[in-house]
């Protein structure tokens, strides 16, 4: 269990943790996700004790490491950029916390290769880093920071320097190796699919400070706020409120649109809207719309809804918020 | 930009032309004057007492130049690079003063200070003698040779950043250790480049030694003082021609040896 109280971080003038509270449940795989600037590497480098905190405490299994050096804190880190020791081979590099805390050669031997088993880097003990793609590399730092069997293992942005299809296989991959370790672990990530890809739950960071924490079901369904909602997934304003692109129903006729209405007493009322474009984005298809009033917004329906309604670009159409659907009064302060 | 035949060929002669005039040309005339009465002469000539002393004394000066160097200019290229202090900008043209100042104006100004009449003369006084010894001739050369380690090893710290070095420190090493095991590993080219440079430079020093030694042959004479001497109070040319070449042989070894680190350094 790692806890976070009352962090405080200034960067100049800029403030990166403004009295930051959390706490990550033992086991857990936490994803701290946030835009650029929110503060998420920061709390994570803060937990990590790479970056002093100017007010607060950081307690890792109850233990209260605030004041210890990085060395000392039971933690594993890996980088976004690898951090891999260049001079040293892949088994050099996974046993070099191991080296340092002078264990028996044997030992050390029979733990690295274990290691290069799980992390599918078998018999490449012997290479350069320079010799491994970047996947390579971010598993052998992995590997790395395992070795010395962590209490908690942090990790920023750890496939952000990956290209696309490497990063979703790797990320599985560490899904599953997760939940084979269960090591309480720390996931920094401004890729909302991917934190709810591997996440068991997702802290949501906006200027310093959390907005809402959460399983990845509960932040998407009930989002804290329409930064939340904003931030998980694509959103459209339909009437001055947030809604889900596929939470939007149209129809040609106007009655049909209302009797159907009619069944929720405080769901938004219908819009009339123009069709401006029409983009199929294979299972699903987008419909560009402006409404009266101006404001443009974006519905999501499926193949078989738009083949039904066979709508056209400049035709006018009715269209509100289903029943059930997850819906935030839009505050403009709070628009990313 | 495209060049005619006629016109390249033409740059191409003047080129060589040049540095045939200016480089080659005197030191062909040196060697062939060197080597021209004969190996067994030009050997007698490298191994007189004096030589071997001036070999020596050339030797002896940067082997204590070389580690002062080497720990002086990775501590500063350390603070330049990870440092935030005041006086950073000024410490960065300090380090750059010794390319600027003449070496001439350095043999005066530690005379200045290390003499018997300077600020520190009672160091001399009380009987350690700076300069007219050993410990001038090494001040100087210290001074002429700063920047080197410390702008071969400045670019490469920024390079290799302070990832590998935190990474380091998560997985238990502390400070001391991620210096020996991370840092020096990571710079060891930098550095050894640097070392190579200021070894060059040391043998090759002329004008702040030249103020601040007694130039005794065969006590206080390095290399270079041994060739200005045989050729100006001994009218001793072709002595000064053979300790000319064997400065030029040790010069081309270093150089070689260079050559051979940066081909190494470029396939990393």
């Amino acid at each position: 269990m790692i806890t976070v109280t009352a962090a405080r971080k200034h960067y100049g003038s800029f403030l990166a943790l403004d009295d930051v509270d959390i706490d990550i449940p033992s086991g857990s795989l936490t994803a701290l996700l946030g835009p650029s600037g929110s503060g998420k590497s920061t709390l994570l480098r803060a937990i990590a004790g790479l970056e002093g905190l100017d007010g607060g405490t950081v307690t890792i299994d109850g233990r209260d490491v605030t004041a210890e050096p990085p060395q000392r804190r039971g933690i594993g880190f890996v980088f976004q950029h690898y951090a891999a020791f260049k001079h040293m081979t892949v088994r050099d590099n996974v046993a070099f916390g191991l080296t340092i805390r002078k264990r028996p050669k044997a030992e050390i031997a029979k733990k690295v290769d274990d290691l290069l088993e799980i992390v599918g880097l078998d018999g490449f003990q012997h290479r350069y880093p320079a010799q491994l793609s970047g996947g390579q590399r971010q598993r052998m730092a992995l590997a790395r920071a395992l070795a010395v069997d962590p209490q908690v293992l942090l990790l920023d942005e750890p496939f952000g320097a990956l290209d696309a299809k490497v990063r979703t296989d790797l990320r599985q991959w560490l899904r599953r190796l997760h939940d084979e370790v269960h090591v309480t672990t720390v996931l920094v990530t401004h890729d909302q699919e991917e934190a709810l890809d591997v996440a068991d739950r997702i802290a949501v960071l906006n200027h310093g400070r959390i907005e809402q924490v959460g399983d990845p079901v509960t932040l998407y369904e009930r989002p804290a706020n329409d930064f939340v909602m904003g931030f998980l997934g694509s959103v459209a304003t339909l009437g001055g409120q947030l809604v889900r692109p596929h939470d939007i129903v149209l129809d040609r006729d106007r009655t049909t649109a209302l009797a159907l209405d009619a069944k929720v007493a405080d769901s938004p009322g219908v819009i009339t809207a123009t069709v401006e474009r029409v983009v199929p984005l294979g299972f699903e298809v987008r419909i560009d719309l402006r409404a009266d009033s101006g404001e443009r917004f974006a519905a999501q329906i499926t193949r078989r809804d738009a083949a039904e309604l066979g709508l056209h670009e400049g035709e006018t159409i009715h269209a509100r918020a289903t029943s059930r659907s997850t819906v935030v009064d839009h505050d403009p302060a709070l628009a990313i | 930009m495209r060049v005619g035949t006629g016109t390249r060929i033409t740059l191409r002669v003047v080129a060589l032309g040049y540095l045939f005039v200016l480089v080659a040309v005197p030191i062909g005339v040196i060697l062939w004057r060197a080597f021209e009465p004969g190996l067994a002469t030009f050997i007698a000539s490298i191994s007189t007492p004096a030589a071997i002393s001036a070999l020596n004394l050339s030797l002896l000066i940067i082997a204590i130049v070389v580690p002062l160097n080497v720990v002086f200019g990775v501590v500063t290229a350390l603070a330049l690079v990870r440092g935030r202090f005041r006086g950073r900008g000024l410490l960065q043209a300090v380090v750059d003063l010794p390319f600027a100042v003449s070496p001439i104006v350095v043999g005066v100004s530690l005379i200045m200070l290390w003499g018997v009449n300077g600020w520190f003369g009672a160091i001399d006084r009380a009987g350690f003698q700076v300069i007219f010894g050993l410990p001038g001739m090494v001040l100087a050369t210290i001074f002429v040779t700063l920047p080197f380690v410390v702008r071969e090893v400045e670019p490469v710290l920024h390079e290799i950043g302070t990832e590998q070095e935190q990474a380091a420190s998560t997985l238990g090493a502390d400070r001391w250790q991620t210096f020996w095991r991370i840092t020096l590993p990571a710079i060891r080219w930098g550095l050894t480049y640097g070392v190579v440079l200021t070894v060059a430079r040391a043998l090759g020093e002329f004008g702040a030694v030249i103020m601040v030694s007694s130039g005794f042959p065969g006590v206080s004479q390095t290399l270079t003082l041994l060739v200005h001497a045989r050729y100006i109070d001994d009218h001793n040319t072709y002595g000064a021609y053979a300790a000319a070449t064997l400065l030029m042989g040790i010069a081309l070894l270093v150089l070689l040896l260079m050559t051979l680190l940066d081909r190494k350094r470029s396939d990393r």
